[in-house]
């Protein structure tokens, strides 16, 4: 087993799990919810991306802006006209809501897209170049950079900002919030619809290297969760950690002697499990 | 390390740390039998951390408690109760899908062990507890509709449903009008006279001078002072803690 | 508001209190569920070939059994969730991890070591409670949102391993013996389902119940009452575990066929809660009113392809009502605790929402 390659896999898979990771980890910080229809929306923006190719020759990088425009949208007004209506019940009810959101969501992608394995293949899908003996798939790196981009824009977002400022407060401390006039209606959507966006931008990357189907979102939601307890709740630096670490992870317990691709939900729940006993709070979390 | 026989709760260079801060730096006194202790200081003095140290909610980092000597090290919270430890929240924690009745039940089907009734027997005793606080004829109702005294008098009622020797009050006079800060007083009183210790914590100086025979101050996580409360509230260095070192300097600590 | 001037010993009181209408609905809903007992147990009978043969009219069809079975299946499933869910106040979401080791318990005793139908029953009950015992020790220290994922992790994780090992079968599953009897199976989820009901009812009535509900409303306080939490929650996790395991070993031996897809189906947990939810979480009919219209509407509505997925989306939209508008359930009615009108709809939103 060449270790380089699979480190260099790793890291560049890690890509992926940081764009994952952000908007589990916005909605879940600010709006305390774990968002259980995350891999769905991950699909849709995969879908989005298919469809912007397919139908209309839209290079995937380029369409980003698309995705993202699209699932803010999307996570607005989901967040406003339904989620809004339970956040302040207790957990269980918006855990249950974002359940039966994630039903309708894979159940309509099935209906409109049929359970068919669909990909996006560029004209530079296979090409990679050679660092030192390690074959670099460009597609994974430009992946790679995408999402760190994204973690930069929403660290931006979050901290230079004074939307940021107002998501921030409103996470902090909701009824001090609103005493200053910060509208939780409107902020809680706008977080949403950011979460959502992030995890169309995940979609899109997802879509470039592996093939879409209506239910493959499923892991990504567990993944995620990991992915934030990794690093550690609230803030954009320790998703990059966990998302990058988790990447790693993966790729090296799936090419350990008895296990495979087939083991992705146990892998991700051992890991689980390991954070949660060893280091609760996360690598870059604050002690609990 | 054995108490001595009139000694019920003692505690020894008990500390406890929360993040970098000592919540409880090395605080040490004795609540003797049957008597109403106070315990008073500023806000963030370490009184209600002392509390869950007591009771098991939290572990003490550093040393020693004991009750009717037996050590409290590593017992948890309900196996310090049921060696005969009762205890209230100073916000109020009641509970809420359970009626009046049932709340002060569940202390007597899982308190102390001489309490542990079974489920009729239970009632029953919730009942008498109920009546002794003065909430008999609500006991039916859910504590939803109960006012701010009511829950605290429901507070008390549940942690004597498990027949405590030892009884710990957080700050039970909290939110209450000066009226019904004299029933609260009468109702403690009642509590002790059945003969049950207890150990007080509080911020309404009348109370303290009223029921308690001593006083523990403790400020900044250390024990400042004790003593009976004339003398503790005429210390200087207790004026100082509450107020503040220039009014104490100003006003001559007298 | 009325009050009882004595009220039940023992009986907990979900919300508010009774009134004397409530007390009404109640009587009638007890008969109800009383004539409706008897005819579930004496009515297949009719279908039976002595009684055929005798000359008696067959009320119910070959169908309507399989549905029947598999409404009690739900019944016990949800009643299980709702000790550990609705009592105890820690939703699992992976609760169907149970339902899937008793299947696999069933046909690994059966295929395997050749053991009877009713020894392998015993297993899927033991194997699933010992399971849950231990992994509920460090499991139920979380709280919240990581106790509901972390018990979802389990039940996908355990079902990808299993999917993986030959020892089950992998991804081909089990085929077990062919037990031809519809009439069989049905009395046992029947069986099983009145099990659950009447644990629950117990359970809401001891020591232990209240123990339950204390730790649900507030666990620290409940600790510094005397109540053992930990040793509390792991009996209910245990106790539901068991119970699941029994319906997923009947299933096995009645479905004659178990694997990942099988045993390990996500949507079972997702709708046991959703009927527990529907029907009244922590109340002792709630699951099986839950159960009861839930099933019947999707087996109404299942189908193939398309059909099967509009009836999907038309429980995520079920959910999703469902939890906005009717979060306490449907129970709360009977009981005479509320009325469903505009004004509880109004209040709960005012409540639940921003």
């Amino acid at each position: 087993m060449n270790w380089g390659e699979q480190i260099v896999l790793g890291l560049l898979l890690g890509g992926v799990y940081v764009a994952v990771g952000l908007g589990f980890s916005l909605v879940w910080g600010v709006l305390n919810i774990v968002n259980l229809a995350y891999g769905a929306m991950v699909m849709v923006g995969g879908y989005l991306t298919w469809l912007l190719f397919v139908h209309g020759g839209i290079d995937p990088f380029v369409g980003l802006p698309i995705d993202v425009v699209v699932l803010f949208g999307i996570g607005y007004a989901l967040q406003y006209v339904v989620i809004n209506r339970v956040v302040r019940a207790p957990f269980l009810y918006t855990f249950l809501i974002t359940f039966g959101l994630d039903l309708i969501i894979v159940n309509a992608l099935l209906l409109v897209f049929k359970p068919d394995f669909r990909s996006v293949t560029t004209w530079y899908s296979g090409a990679a170049f050679a660092v030192g003996p390690v074959l670099v798939p460009y597609i994974r790196l430009w992946s790679l950079l995408a999402a760190w981009a994204l973690a930069a824009v929403m660290w931006w977002i979050l901290n230079r900002t004074r939307t940021g400022d107002a998501i921030q407060a409103v996470g902090a401390d909701r009824d001090a919030a609103q005493l200053v006039g910060i509208s939780l209606r409107r902020t809680y959507a706008l977080t949403f619809g950011l979460g959502a966006a992030c995890a169309g931008v995940a979609g899109a990357l997802i879509a470039t290297f592996q093939a879409i189907t209506p239910t493959a979102g499923e892991p990504y939601t567990l993944q995620a969760f990991v992915v934030v307890i990794l690093g550690g709740l609230g803030r954009v630096s320790a998703t990059v950690v966990g998302g990058m670490m988790f990447g790693l992870v993966e790729v090296l317990a799936q090419s350990a002697p008895h296990l495979g691709a087939g083991y992705q939900n146990a892998i991700a729940f051992g890991v689980l499990v390991l954070v949660l006993l060893l280091r609760p709070q996360g690598l870059l979390g604050r002690t609990l | 390390m054995t108490q001595p026989d009139d000694v019920l709760l003692s505690l020894r260079n008990v500390t406890r740390h929360f993040g970098g801060v000592a919540a409880l730096d090395g605080v040490s006194f004795d609540v003797r039998r049957h008597e109403i202790l106070g315990v008073i200081g500023p806000n963030g003095a370490g009184k209600t951390t002392l509390l869950n140290c007591i009771c098991g909610v939290h572990r003490p980092d550093g040393g020693e408690i004991r009750f009717d000597d037996r050590s409290l090290r590593g017992l948890p919270a309900h196996r310090v109760a049921r060696l005969g430890v009762g205890r209230t929240f100073q916000i109020v924690k009641p509970f809420a899908s359970m009626t009046v009745r049932e709340n002060a039940a569940v202390g007597a089907l899982f308190g102390s062990s001489d309490a542990r009734l079974p489920t009729r027997g239970a009632f029953a005793y919730a009942d008498e507890v109920l009546a002794l606080v003065g909430l008999a004829p609500k006991r039916s109702l859910p504590v939803a509709s109960l006012t701010v005294p009511d829950r605290k008098r429901l507070e008390v009622a549940r942690a004597l449903c498990t027949k405590p020797r030892l009884l710990l009050l957080d700050e039970v006079m909290a939110g209450l009008n000066a009226v019904e800060v004299d029933e609260a007083l009468e109702m403690v009183r009642a509590v002790h006279a059945s003969g049950v210790t207890i150990l007080l914590i509080e911020h309404v100086m009348r109370v303290i001078v009223g029921v308690c025979q001593r006083v523990v101050v403790l400020h900044l996580g250390r024990h400042l002072a004790e003593g009976r409360p004339a003398d503790v509230l005429r210390d200087p260095r207790v004026v100082e803690a509450y107020l503040g070192e220039r009014y104490a300097r100003r006003h001559g600590g007298d | 508001m009325a009050v009882e001037t004595e009220p039940d010993e023992g009986h907990v009181a979900a919300v508010a209190v009774r009134t004397p209408a409530g007390a009404r609905r109640e009587r009638v809903l007890v008969v109800a569920l009383t004539v409706a007992l008897a005819a579930l147990v004496v009515v297949p009978l009719l279908s039976t070939d002595q009684a055929q043969s005798a000359g008696l009219p067959e009320v119910v069809d070959r169908y309507a059994f399989r549905v029947a079975t598999i409404v009690a299946m739900f019944v016990v499933i949800s009643a299980a969730w709702n000790l550990i869910g609705g009592l105890a106040g820690y939703p699992a979401f992976g609760n169907v991890v149970y339902f899937g080791i008793g299947a696999y318990a069933v046909a690994v005793l059966v295929t395997r070591y050749h053991w009877s139908f009713a020894g392998g029953l015993v297993g899927a009950v033991i194997v699933p409670a010992a399971f849950a015992g231990l992994i509920g020790i460090p499991l139920l220290r979380l709280r919240g949102h990581y106790f509901a994922v972390a018990s979802l992790g389990v039940a996908v994780a355990v079902g990808e391993v299993i999917n993986n090992l030959d020892y089950f079968g992998g991804a081909s599953g089990i085929f077990m013996p062919i037990v031809r009897s519809d009439l069989l199976f049905y009395y046992l989820m029947l069986g099983a389902a009145l099990l659950a009901v009447a644990i629950t009812w117990v359970v809401l009535r001891s020591r232990f119940g209240y123990g339950l509900i204390a730790i649900r409303e507030d666990e620290s306080a409940a600790a510094v009452m005397g109540v053992n939490t930990t040793l509390y929650k792991i009996a209910a996790y245990a106790l539901s575990a068991a119970l699941t395991g029994l319906a997923g070993g009947i299933y096995a031996q009645w479905n004659v066929f178990v694997n990942q897809d099988v045993a390990f189906n996500i949507d079972v947990s997702i709708d046991s809660i959703l009927m527990a939810l529907l029907g009244g979480i922590g109340t002792i009919w709630g699951p099986v009113l839950g159960a009861v219209v839930l099933e019947f509407l999707i087996q109404t509505f299942a189908g193939r392809g398309d059909l099967a997925v509009v009836t999907q989306i038309g429980l995520g939209l079920l959910l999703t009502v469902a939890v906005i508008f009717l979060p306490r359930g449907v129970v709360d009615f009977f009981g005479g605790r509320s009325s469903l009108g505009l004004t509880y709809v109004k209040r709960t939103l005012r409540e639940s929402g921003v």
